[in-house]
């Protein structure tokens, strides 16, 4: 099953330009080929943004839900992307 | 209580004193030397004079200074400030955010970005506002749509109807 994970920006966010690379890397870790990871510009992406519900930015949605709706450190988008509970909502129904 | 003068134009003759931390600002940018009362600058900037003491609350506009008699007193830097947050108002900012805007405004270390941010985070709200408006608005029009006979007693009413099914989807 694959695993996409959606770093939602402003245009020319350098914070999360600093940190997408260690963060992808993470992701690219821990969910391995599977990975789809996705660098969105929010303005290009507003609908989409909404539908998810962001109100802060930068933010992280994995599998099209909104899981950080601020930048997370390495460790807590690691803790994440090993939760089943976050990768497929209806684990353990 | 007192009550401070309501209009009139820049008083003379006024000692300054307990400037407050826009001053060297507004002394940079060559302030004029006759400072505007409180009804002064309402005139100028289209609020009243309460509106002027909440954003003094609100930490958004503070007086340049005091006169001896403890009627406030302001700048010119202080009209921009008000037109600044009332334009603000106007594209949907919460005071606090047109706090932040001011304050990031003053910052050497800021950029654009930083504003830029905020505003789209500002349309975000909004969108996700409209969003479920919208919702609200079509439930509605079901709830209108299912309404065919106006002459039902209201126990029958299927608007009324309608709500108590969604309450109890709920």
């Amino acid at each position: 099953m694959s695993v996409t994970v959606d770093l939602i920006h402003a245009p020319a966010c350098e914070r999360c330009a600093d940190s997408r690379e260690v963060l992808r890397r993470v992701a690219q870790t821990v969910i391995g080929s599977a990975l789809e990871w996705r660098d969105l510009n929010v303005i290009e992406h507003l609908d989409y943004a909404v539908s998810l519900g962001v109100l802060t930015l930068p933010a992280v949605a994995i599998n099209g839900r909104l899981v950080f709706s601020s930048l997370p450190t390495p460790d807590q988008l690691q803790r994440a992307l090993e939760d089943p509970a976050i990768l497929d909502p209806s684990h353990g129904r | 209580m007192r009550r401070e003068p309501a209009a009139d134009g820049p008083r003379k003759g006024l000692v300054l004193r307990a400037a407050a931390p826009e001053s060297s600002r507004a002394r940079a940018s060559g302030a004029r030397a006759s400072p505007y009362t409180i009804g002064k600058l309402a005139t100028l900037t289209k609020v009243t004079a309460d509106t002027l003491r909440y954003y003094e609350r609100e930490k958004l506009v503070r007086p340049l200074a005091k006169s001896p008699s403890g009627y406030r007193l302001y700048d010119e830097d202080a009209v921009h400030r008000v037109q600044f947050v009332r334009h603000a108002q106007e594209c949907g900012f919460t005071l606090a955010e047109i706090r932040g805007l001011l304050t990031l405004r003053g910052r050497d270390s800021a950029c654009c970005n930083d504003v830029k941010r905020i505003a789209i985070e500002r349309k975000l709200e909004l969108e996700a506002r409209i969003r479920n408006m919208k919702s609200m608005s079509a439930a509605l029009d079901r709830l209108i749509g299912a309404c065919d006979r106006e002459q039902l007693p209201v126990d029958a009413c299927p608007i009324l109807l309608g709500l108590d099914r969604m309450a109890a989807r709920k």
